[in-house]
């Protein structure tokens, strides 16, 4: 998959699981935790989600929240090696 | 003497006649029984799809095998933050004396869950499920994380009672892990007993102090709570260890399904009923039941 394509299916997930929405809209920088549109409830299930993209499993226990910041550090952390 | 301490006392009391010993009460065979059940079928997370459907006996069986140690894993790993919590909470100000001592028991049979569960799995799965969870910071009203802790003990406990007490009477699913079921059961009971009247006296404590938005967020919270707590139980390794393809899009085809969401709002019935009626929630969260 290409990176144009991950990064617009992150994208999709997050708005369809959106709690509230990004004041200037979901950008690639947006702080989607910070900013509370999504909470560390659906963590778990992004995960999944990820990993399903990926096809491959992800080690919660080694991540740190960092990567979970914003669209682009998840790229980064789960698709720019692979 | 308030009425917890009264109930503590009680329970202390049952658990010190209950003793048991993780080493001993189990005989852990080379395999279990061929031909068993390892959980009821109708608990299987994707029992009435058309994807369980497909699958012959032997197929769903095999199933059977892994959705009890997704099962096992979900319940260890919420005994894992549990147990730390009720550490963190011995010979706190607001515990009386006979509350601490209760709660030494809890921990202690915690523990020996934990023990048994992570027996069980690393000998006939091969490895406990690791969970995806992540917990962040985050400011809490006085009283409000206590209150969130027992909630969370609540709902890995009431969830987890559900299946135990269906599949320790199901004399088609092996032997062992009806045992299994039965002995955590008979403990959870006295957690239970013990999370319910403490949760809701604390609640009614602090509640009071709390702005309608504090206790308005907080239900809101709760309710994502058992819904993030659901989704555990459609887990995608599970299903690919079992041999079945496309996990995530079975996970998903089963949250949506209307037999498993008629399940899960029958598991969490007693769940939802104590936290209505201690005004924990206000409304059923129905959208804990319907698609993801």
């Amino acid at each position: 998959m290409q990176e144009p394509e991950v990064r617009s299916k992150l994208r999709a997930w997050i708005l369809s699981h959106a709690k509230s929405q990004p004041k200037s809209g979901l950008t690639d920088q947006t702080l989607i935790l910070e900013e509370g549109v999504l909470s560390s409830l659906d963590i778990a299930e992004f995960v999944l989600y990820i990993e399903s993209l990926r096809g491959d499993e992800v080690d919660v226990e080694s991540l740190e929240p960092r990567v979970f910041a914003n669209i682009d550090a998840l790229y980064s952390s789960f698709f720019a090696d692979r | 003497m308030d009425s917890t301490s009264v109930l503590a006392d009680r329970l202390t009391k049952y658990s010190q006649n209950r003793v048991w010993d993780p080493h001993t009460t189990f005989e852990w065979p080379e395999q279990l029984t061929e031909g068993s059940w390892c959980m009821s079928p109708e608990l299987i997370s994707i029992y009435g799809t058309d994807a369980y459907e497909a699958l012959d006996e032997s197929q769903r069986k095999k199933l059977s095998l892994y959705e009890v140690g997704n099962f096992f894993s979900l319940v260890l790993q919420g005994e894992r933050p549990l147990v730390q919590g009720l550490i963190h909470r011995l010979y706190s100000k607001y515990n009386t004396p006979s509350v601490t001592a209760y709660l030494h028991h809890f921990v202690d049979e915690e523990n020996k869950h934990m023990m048994m569960f992570g027996e069980f799995c690393r000998r006939y799965v091969g490895k406990v499920y690791p969970e995806k969870k992540m917990v962040l910071p985050r400011e809490y009203a006085k009283g409000e994380e206590d209150i969130a802790f027992y909630c969370k003990v609540m709902v890995v406990e009431e969830l987890g009672d559900y299946y135990n007490a269906v599949m320790a009477r199901d004399e088609s699913v092996d032997p062992l892990i009806r045992r299994i079921n039965r002995v955590h059961m008979m403990d959870e009971a006295r957690h239970l007993a013990f999370g319910r009247q403490f949760l809701a006296e604390m609640f009614e404590k602090f509640r009071k102090e709390w702005s309608p938005e504090t206790l308005a967020g907080f239900r809101s919270w709760l309710s994502e709570y058992l819904r993030s707590s659901w989704s555990d139980y459609y887990n995608p390794s599970m299903y690919r260890d079992a041999g079945l393809a496309d996990g995530y899009e079975l996970r998903q085809l089963a949250l949506r399904h209307p037999v498993c969401t008629e399940h899960r709002r029958k598991a969490s019935a007693k769940l939802v009923k104590y936290f209505l009626d201690v005004g924990l929630l206000e409304a059923e969260p129905s959208f804990v039941f319907s698609a993801a």
